[in-house]
């Protein structure tokens, strides 16, 4: 299978929907979602995409991990002033992940991870309050990771990976003073980036993972704009007979910092927790730079529109637990906080996003090297009042999510 | 260690279930709309063609249903208001058959590779609707602050005297009613009433020729006060609108002062024979600053203005002294006596661009003195300059302390149309869920086709400023309407 046909494949089973933390969809372990998706767990190749030094800590000599999740979400937004209110009527995301880790020695190690740790899938309807800003949008992005992990010491271990991402954007919006709709789209967008780890384990009690990630700078270097208005219009607004358009523009996936550890309390019972730091104050502004139409906002180049997003920063906490109720069958809670990277007056209804308390849940059960696992979790969003002053946009939203996954695992000898 | 983790553990499950703060603080489904200490259920609107929804140069029905009366009644309709019935047009174009100066709505077509506003004929001869009353929106295009008060003005009788409007004609409920006897007549717990528009605009468009007068301010506060005190009367409640400054209006800035262009030939002539000339024997009668010498673009329009010393005897006198032949100086200072040219602080009306470029009808309009704006000056009509400018800016602010004065005395809620306008004529607009609204004519997407009036979208900004004022006057909690969903210019 070519590279193209996985990321077809990738790009026709996989849609993510985005809950909260900017565009960020954490679902990259089914295992570890049931453990608030925690980091610290190197009992598979499913460890890969959260700390390449990982991989030197799974127990077997070559290990497949992959899963898939099922998102049901709903935003609904109200507007007290005119009693408006809409829902979204988002499609079942489910990004999926996929990963391989074999150690050609003791002390070296290969992997690669395949996940869809970003997008964000929002279906408002046509004529929401925010049609103006979306009325739907897709974006997905694909990590494909190849990466090597040595041993240190036999307690230590250091990775790192390569990430190619490929990704899309599908945006539908009001164009409402011309009466009519825009459509922007790029099915080939595509970044680098890098990641690396340090993984210890300094007794059999006792798994550290630290681990960075790196912004991913999502170009869009062909994409057409598609105006379905009048086609009276056209030539006065730079467009070609079909109303089109090519644009520019770049999404920055932020990165990511991540400290977590797993303890053994018991032989039985271990209880994790991480913490992640999230550099989204990186897409402060969306900037789609038009080839010819002049429906830009920049004094000095009209075809230029320049939206400010002023995201900040954000933090993950997270913690889980697994107890082992017998030998081979797990049961596993969980519980995470993940903030909203951006205030009130910046509230982007493309990328809705509210601070989120999350329950997770799961159970897991080994059969010789065989593993499935099953979790699902709810997501308890805090409504927000917003008042995004650039489109002079206000109201307020809540928001709700489950997920569930089903992941299977095999370590091989 | 062990007792750490346990304890941050079971922390961390405790506080999130105290700190889901999922749903609404106020969900809109539990929050009834309240009339608060007005009453809705006999509404009246008052007012003229931004009352009617007129648009486009015309009233039709599209209009009538986002007129912004019948925006903040359907609202009143969610806290005990009562039917509000308009005297719908019976068609979407509008305009009178057999009645001059009424066509139908102007329509945005494409002409010679742009877009340009189109008038359509009328669609229907004068109808007569009164038996379908009575009517709740008693806005009639055209009409004066004391045209609501007089008498006979919906007779079709008095139309060949000027004294009656077609479209109070056609749904007064008799032929000596007033409009505010109508209104009276159907006892109203509340009024919208905005209205003085016209006693200054009529003049304004009219480029200040005399044909249309700005109401002496004495007849003003007569009418104004007249009505407010018989809307009162009964003790109904309402609400009043000021006059938004008329001279900001895409029908008065969509024209520059200085849009002609010459070619080069035309440049060396005209300069050479006539402005050079002239120019020179003004300066020496000290009124140099009158005409420029004209270059290839951005030349300013040629214009007549009455305020300024009569220099035909002047012009004629120096130019056959200089041996210019008698007949072609006479009718050089007959065409220049007045003359000059246009300055930044004059308004040139949208409807004065068809004629500019255009043969003046006048004797003396002979080559090269035969178009208009160029080598023959404007007419009073054409432009609305800088003087007659300031009379209307002058009377609006009188007319606007009149109504303030009027509002403040019987407590009425008060809509300052002028202060939202001049918030909409400013570069950066009224923005609403990101749709950004300006006074730029058609892609400003507040102003109609005829540059005066709304479109719907205009109007329901508008309709917002009434339901926010009634709202903070009577504490009613009428929702605002959302400018975004009424309809805006039409494209072909």
């Amino acid at each position: 299978m070519n590279m193209k046909k996985i990321i077809v494949t990738a790009a026709v089973l996989s849609g993510a929907l985005l809950y909260a933390g900017g565009f960020r969809v954490s679902l990259q372990g089914v295992k570890q979602l049931a453990m608030a998706h925690t980091s610290a767990h190197a009992e598979d190749a499913s460890v890969a995409f959260f700390n390449p030094a990982g991989i030197s800590f799974i127990p077997s000599k070559l290990s497949v991990a992959a899963g898939g999740f099922g998102i049901n979400s709903e935003v609904t937004y109200q507007n007290l002033a005119t009693r408006e209110t809409s829902s979204t009527d988002n499609p079942l995301g489910t990004p999926i992940y996929a990963a391989i880790a074999y150690k050609v020695t003791d002390n070296f190690s290969v992997g690669f991870s395949f996940a869809t740790p970003f997008g964000s899938t929002v279906k408002w309807s046509e004529n929401w309050g925010g049609s103006e800003i979306v009325q739907d949008i897709e974006l997905k992005a694909f990590f494909f990771q190849p990466m090597v992990s040595v041993k240190l010491a036999p307690w230590v271990s250091l990775g790192g990976s390569f990430i190619y991402a490929t990704g899309a954007v599908d945006w539908n919006r009001s164009v409402t003073q011309l009466g009519g709709n825009l459509n922007l789209k790029d099915d080939e967008a595509s970044g680098k980036g890098f990641g690396f780890g340090f993984y210890f384990r300094p007794n059999e009690k006792l798994d550290v993972s630290v681990a960075y990630r790196s912004p991913v700078d999502m170009k869009a270097e062909n994409g057409t704009a598609t105006f379905d208005v009048s086609d009276a219009v056209f030539s006065s607004l730079g467009l070609d007979a079909n109303g089109q358009d090519g644009f520019k523009a770049t999404l920055p996936l932020s990165d990511e910092y991540t400290l977590g550890a797993t303890y053994k309390v018991t032989p039985k019972w271990q209880v994790s927790a991480d913490f992640n730091y999230h550099g989204w104050s990186a897409y402060y502004k969306l900037k789609l730079d038009f080839d010819h139409a002049v429906v830009g906002n920049q004094a000095d180049d009209p075809t230029v529109s320049v939206v400010p997003k002023n995201f900040k920063n954000t933090r993950t906490f997270r913690v889980g637990t697994q107890y082992m109720f017998t030998d081979s069958f797990a049961g596993r809670l969980g519980y995470y906080y993940d903030e909203s990277p951006y205030e009130e007056g910046d509230f982007s209804p493309e990328t809705p996003s509210l601070d989120a308390n999350v329950i997770t849940a799961g159970i897991g059960y080994k059969w010789k090297g065989l593993g499935i696992d099953l979790s699902g979790a709810y997501n308890f969003q805090k409504s927000r009042t917003f008042d995004n002053k650039f489109y002079n946009f206000n109201g307020q939203v809540k928001a709700k999510a489950y997920y569930f996954g089903l992941g299977l695992s095999y370590n091989a000898f | 260690m062990k007792k750490i983790l346990i304890s941050a553990f079971a922390l961390a499950l405790f506080g999130s279930t105290i700190s889901c703060d999922t749903e609404f603080e106020t969900d809109i489904n539990d929050v009834a709309v309240t009339s608060g200490e007005a009453d809705f259920s006999r509404y009246v609107s008052l007012g003229n063609s931004l009352t009617s929804g007129y648009r486009d140069n015309a009233l039709y029905s599209d209009g009538q249903n986002e007129s912004y009366p019948s925006m903040i009644a359907a609202q009143m309709q969610l806290a005990g208001g009562g039917a509000f019935t308009q005297p719908m047009m019976p068609n979407n174009v509008g305009g009178f058959v057999g009645l001059p100066g009424f066509p139908g709505k102007l329509t945005l077509q494409v002409v010679n590779g742009s877009l340009t506003p189109v008038a359509s004929d009328p669609a229907a001869a004068l109808d007569n609707i009164s038996s379908g009353g009575p009517y709740q929106n008693l806005g009639v295009p055209g009409a004066k602050s004391f045209h609501l008060l007089a008498p006979g003005y919906g007779n079709a009788a008095n139309l060949s005297a000027g004294t009656a409007n077609p479209y109070f004609v056609r749904f007064a409920s008799s032929p000596d009613t007033s409009v505010i006897a109508d209104a009276m007549a159907q006892n109203p717990t509340f009024f919208s009433l905005w209205i003085g528009n016209n006693d200054v605009l009529g003049y304004a468009t009219s480029g200040g020729d005399g044909s249309n007068p700005i109401t002496d301010e004495t007849l003003f506060a007569q009418a104004y006060n007249g009505l407010v005190a018989t809307l009162t009367s009964n003790g109904a409640k309402g609400v009043v609108a000021n006059l938004p400054n008329v001279t900001s209006i895409p029908f008065f800035t969509t024209v520059p002062y200085n849009p002609v262009p010459l070619d080069d030939a035309s440049v060396t002539a005209l300069n050479q024979q006539v402005f050079g000339p002239i120019n020179q024997i003004l300066t020496a009668y000290g009124q140099g600053d009158r005409l420029q010498l004209l270059g290839t673009s951005n030349n300013p329009l040629l214009l007549k203005d009455e305020t300024l010393a009569d220099m035909s005897a002047q012009i004629t006198n120096a130019l056959a002294a200089a041996g210019v032949p008698a007949q072609q100086a006479g009718l050089m200072g007959a065409v220049f006596g007045q003359a000059r040219h246009a300055t930044s602080e004059d308004l040139i009306p949208l409807t004065t661009r068809a004629d500019i470029g255009a043969a003046p009808t006048s004797p003396y309009a002979v080559a090269p003195f035969n178009k208009y704006g160029v080598t023959f000056p404007l007419e009073d009509k054409h432009v609305l300059t800088v003087t007659e400018k300031n009379e209307v800016l002058a009377a609006t602010v009188k007319f606007n302390s009149i109504i303030k004065a009027a509002a403040d005395s019987k407590g009425l809620a008060f809509v300052d149309a002028n202060a939202k306008m001049t918030e909409l004529f400013s570069s950066s607009g009224i923005q609403w869920d990101g749709v950004k609204y300006t006074a730029t004519f058609v892609t400003g997407g507040a102003f109609s086709l005829d540059g005066v009036h709304l479109t719907g979208r205009g109007y329901a900004i508008v309709a917002n400023e009434f339901i926010k004022a009634i709202n903070k006057t009577y504490k009613s909690t009428l929702p605002l309407v959302n400018p975004n969903q009424y309809s805006g210019v039409m494209f072909p």
